[in-house]
């Protein structure tokens, strides 16, 4: 049975983080009795424990849902939710391929925002069909009249009839539901023709092998359809197909338009790359659907297991993590203070801290991350040049003729109030003024471009403290630039720690070195000697700090009724130390290698 | 050797600082908890008929503090059902200001031999601060009552804005007393006591300041003829107290009383910390413990290692292999070349080094397994 795709719309829902996404699919998921009120947990799509508490979306959820019109027909809504983090646009226009229109929700008390931007010119690139929506209607300073007119000022969105919404009272949620038939299109494709899937996330389960999520553009597909994707040579038989509603539900087939899920005894996570098509291997298309830019990763940090033993499991687990997330990358590292780990690349620091919490809590592991790094280009002396991600595989300052540091293009908006102190950070982060515009009497955008390593170092911290929170941002990829780069070392009691050094500039090597002596100097606990801590540039000691002995660490009283109790405290406190690494003869808590990112510079 | 413990779970008001056993207000049970104790004493005896006991403690709470009758008949209960050494060293704990010579002179008839008073500070505003019920002149009159007996002192460091020299001061003040004994303990802020908020106001003294003084006062006790026999510990030589030397070397006791714990034939027990729980299973012929361990294998050793290197003596590794069947040298290799720095080994004893013995723990803890 083939399903009248007239009758089908396929669609995301886009925003600035916090501007109410996955509130809207939610009340959608009800109003179309897809979930009844009383079962709704807060926020359904959000499944991971993680996207809960820090109210973010991280993975593409697609939900499935009924809707019976006022026009009388019923129809198949697909929604797929996408994550709002500037570090996510990659998901996001992985989701919107998969997709004919976008729902652009902005916020009526804060107006367009750099990620509203960035997600709608996202959807134009990807020719979507793009509905605003103004939300948050109920709050007392929503000017949805403003808003809407600044959507078709700044965005050229006709916006005028855009519904305006509270989608956590539900005011208005049906309107949206009825201009999503209106508006967004119905899909193309030919259910006759040969199949064409794209694959626009996936995952492993422990019982039916990688379940791929897909969007059918052409065919259609059903249980014991042989199958094979572009990409790779294998074939496999599909055991089940089925869509979201929002759990995975099994259907008899899928066909073209249709979005939904396919399970074929895949073991692999190689066999299936998100971004391949599937195909069928009795009558194959005859080339893909165009697939996915590779999302390039942009931050790079040594992720060890804390307890050396479990290094197969950290490779497991990355591994699968790996499988629906395309833009980490894996490489083996080793690393003199730390032994055995990888060397990841994130797409940025919420990537980053997503992927490390994950790694904790789905697979149990406790892990050291070392402090991030960029990519570098060394270009050295022989003619020859390197990629050095690894401030620890830098080359000797003999062989090096010069570097280059990745550089971004940094888009801020903010209400006029900031502008100097916004000027005087990217200043200090080394940014070059590039461009401001006073969008309307509210708010300005600002555009600097500045070194990428500058922005995983705190940029985001201090540019929310320096506004309260007001200013947002957004930033693209601007290429390399020529940069006096130096290495920057930790000694600990004498002895380089590797897996301490960082890359910098050299105009802030000094500053910095202090600031991780001090700050280590307060991680790293008394021990039974003195602790010398010294920063240094090509062995040159720019920075010291000492950790005392200590001095006290006593069982005051021991006595007949004590022993056991006593025992138990020692127990207790050997317990603690497991979670350092012994490094030489000092102990360092695993937090250490990460908290010298964290060093407050500017406040 | 073995030891018993007996515990007087009473006091005229509870100190500042004390999370021990001690019910002031229940004091009017005194006469019940006693008929119980010597039920307990003789039951516990009945499997201690091949032992011979050394010494006996009579601890608190403050024992002087109830009628003298009732630590008389403690004593004479022991006597009764243990086979007691003749020389035995037998200790009562008195607070200052809870004793009279009627009292004193009771405790000796009996054969109590040795006394420790808690002094904890010369000075009356801490006293105060603690909630002590004594002053200095007190202590002095205490001492007087005693005088050409062996006694010892209490003396608490890390008092709010204690110097080494006040300290020196107390001391002084428990030597004119004629202690040949004294104890100094590092205040420890338990949790639910009045002096934790002190503590968590950051009123009390850092570590080290405490160890500043630490250091002091073992110098200047040493000066004075008292050495350091055990962390917390310092005696003219001769005046060591057998009772505790005795927990040190891993001994056996039997413990009797609320809270008391024992240690007999490889197990370890406590009784009840409520004087109702505790009674209430004597009354019926029940065992008053709330816990009991056989300790074997690595605890046991690690029991032997961690009271063993609190003292001076240390541990002697014959002793070792001898009781626990195991080359000692040999399963804590590692360890011992490890903290080798800190170690003084003679080929049979092992001890930590005088100046390592107070940041002890992270020495000890390496021999946990």
């Amino acid at each position: 049975m083939s399903i009248d795709k007239s009758k089908i719309r396929n669609f995301c829902i886009v925003a600035h983080i916090d501007h109410g996404k996955s509130t809207l699919a939610d009340r959608l998921m009800e109003k179309t009795g897809q979930v009844s009120e009383r079962d709704m947990e807060e926020q359904l799509l959000d499944s991971m424990d993680l996207e809960k508490e820090r109210g973010i979306t991280i993975k593409l959820t697609p939900v499935r849902m009924f809707y019976k019109a006022k026009d009388g027909n019923e129809y198949i809504f697909n929604l797929i939710d996408t994550p709002g983090h500037v570090d996510f646009t990659y998901e996001v226009s992985r989701s919107l391929k998969a997709c004919e229109g976008a729902i652009l929700i902005v916020d009526a008390t804060q107006g367009v925002q750099a990620q509203t931007l960035a997600n709608a010119y996202l959807a134009i690139d990807n020719d979507l069909e793009i509905m605003p929506v103004i939300n948050k209607i109920d709050l007392l300073s929503a000017m949805p009249d403003e808003v809407a007119m600044e959507v078709e000022d700044i965005l050229g969105i006709e916006a005028t009839d855009a519904p305006r919404i509270s989608a956590k009272c539900g005011t208005n949620v049906e309107e949206v539901l009825e201009k999503v038939i209106d508006k967004i299109p119905a899909p193309q494709g030919d259910e006759n023709a040969p199949l064409k899937a794209l694959i626009f996330d996936s995952y492993y389960d422990n019982f039916k092998g990688v379940i791929c999520f897909v969007r059918i553009v052409d065919g259609s597909v059903k249980v014991g359809t042989k199958i094979k994707t572009f990409m790779s040579s294998k074939q496999f038989e599909v055991t089940e197909v089925g869509v979201f509603s929002p759990k995975m539900t099994a259907k008899d087939s899928l066909s073209a338009g249709e979005v939904g899920y396919i399970a074929a005894s895949i073991k692999s996570i190689e066999d299936t790359a998100v971004g391949d098509t599937i195909t069928e291997v009795d009558n194959p298309a005859n080339k893909p659907l165009p697939g996915y830019k590779k999302a390039l990763p942009m931050v790079f940090s040594g992720v060890f297991p804390l307890d050396g033993s479990k290094y197969n499991d950290l490779k497991d687990a990355l591994l699968k993590l790996k499988l629906n997330d395309a833009a980490l990358s894996i490489e083996p590292d080793n690393s003199v203070a730390l032994g055995f780990g990888f060397r990841c690349g994130f797409l940025g620091l919420l990537h980053m801290d997503v992927i490390q919490e994950r790694i904790e809590r789905e697979f149990d592991l406790q892990i050291i991350t070392t402090a991030p790094s960029v990519s570098y280009r060394v270009y050295k002396t022989d003619g020859t040049v390197l990629n050095v991600e690894n401030p620890t595989h830098l080359p000797p300052t003999t062989e090096i003729d010069y570097m280059e540091e990745p550089v971004i293009n940094a888009s801020i908006f903010t209400p006029p109030d900031y502008v100097g102190p916004i000027m005087e950070l990217c200043q200090y982060k080394r940014g070059v003024y590039k461009d401001m515009v006073y969008l309307d009497k509210t708010r300005v955008q600002m555009k600097y471009t500045l070194p990428l390593n500058e922005i995983i170092y705190d940029f985001f911290d201090s540019l929310k403290s320096r506004t309260k929170g007001y200013a947002s941002f957004d930033y693209d990829m601007a290429g390399y630039q020529k940069s006096d780069l130096v290495k920057l070392d930790m000694l600990l009691n004498g002895d380089v720690c590797d897996a301490l050094s960082i890359i910098v500039h050299k105009d802030k090597a000094y500053e910095r070195g202090r600031q991780i002596a001090e700050k280590l100097k307060d991680v790293i606990p008394r021990q039974m000697f003195e602790i010398p801590i010294q920063a240094a540039i090509g062995g040159k000691i720019i920075a010291r700090e000492t950790v005392k002995a200590f001095r006290k660490d006593v069982l005051a009283k021991c006595y007949g009724g004590d022993v056991t109790r006593k025992k138990k405290l020692l127990e207790k406190q050997k317990e603690g130390k497991k979670k350092m690494r012994q490094i030489g003869s000092v102990e360092i808590p695993s937090e250490a290698f990460i908290s010298i990112l964290k060093t407050d510079s500017d406040n | 050797m073995s030891g018993i413990y007996i515990h007087v779970p009473f006091c005229a008001q509870k100190c500042t600082y004390c999370d021990f056993a001690s019910y002031p207000k229940e004091i009017n049970k005194a006469e019940s908890y006693f008929a119980c104790l010597y039920r307990e004493l003789e039951g516990r005896a009945k499997a201690t008929k091949d032992k011979v006991f050394d010494t006996v403690y009579i601890g608190g709470g403050t024992p002087s503090v109830v009628d003298s009758k009732f630590i008389v008949g403690a004593v004479r209960q022991v006597k009764k059902q243990f086979n007691l050494a003749p020389n035995a060293e037998i200790t009562i704990e008195l607070n200052p200001g809870t004793v009279d010579e009627k009292k004193i002179k009771d405790y000796k008839s009996v054969g109590i031999n040795r006394f420790s008073i808690g002094l904890q500070t010369g000075f009356n505003e801490e006293l105060k601060r603690l909630n002590r019920i004594h002053t200095a002149k007190d202590f002095l009159l205490t001492c007087n009552l005693l005088k050409g007996e062996n006694i010892s002192a209490d003396i608490l460091i890390g008092l709010w804005d204690q110097k080494l020299d006040d300290v020196k001061k107390s001391i002084d003040l428990a030597l004119a007393g004629g202690v040949s004994h004294i104890s100094v303990y590092a205040l420890t802020p338990e949790t639910g006591t009045p002096i934790y908020t002190d503590y968590l106001n950051g009123e009390l003294l850092s570590d080290d300041e405490v160890r500043d003084i630490y250091d002091g006062v073992v110098e200047y006790l040493k000066e004075k003829g008292l050495f350091r026999y055990e962390v917390s510990n310092f005696a003219k030589l001769g005046f060591e107290s057998k009772h505790n030397q005795n927990y040190w070397r891993r001994g056996e006791y039997v413990g009797a009383g609320v809270s008391a714990s024992g240690f007999l034939d490889g197990r370890r027990y406590t009784n009840s910390y409520s004087i109702d729980e505790y009674m209430n299973a004597v009354i019926y012929n029940k065992m008053p413990e709330i816990s009991s361990d056989e300790i074997v294998g690595d605890d046991a050793e690690f029991e032997f290692i961690m009271l063993g290197l609190r003292t001076r003596e240390g541990i002697s590794v014959k002793e070792f292999n001898d009781n626990f069947k195991v080359d000692f040298t040999e399963k804590y290799k590692e360890t011992l070349k490890k903290k080798d720095k800190f170690l003084n080994f003679d080929g049979d004893r092992l001890t930590i080094k005088d100046e390592y013995l107070y940041v002890q723990n992270d020495i000890i803890m390496d021999f946990l397994r």
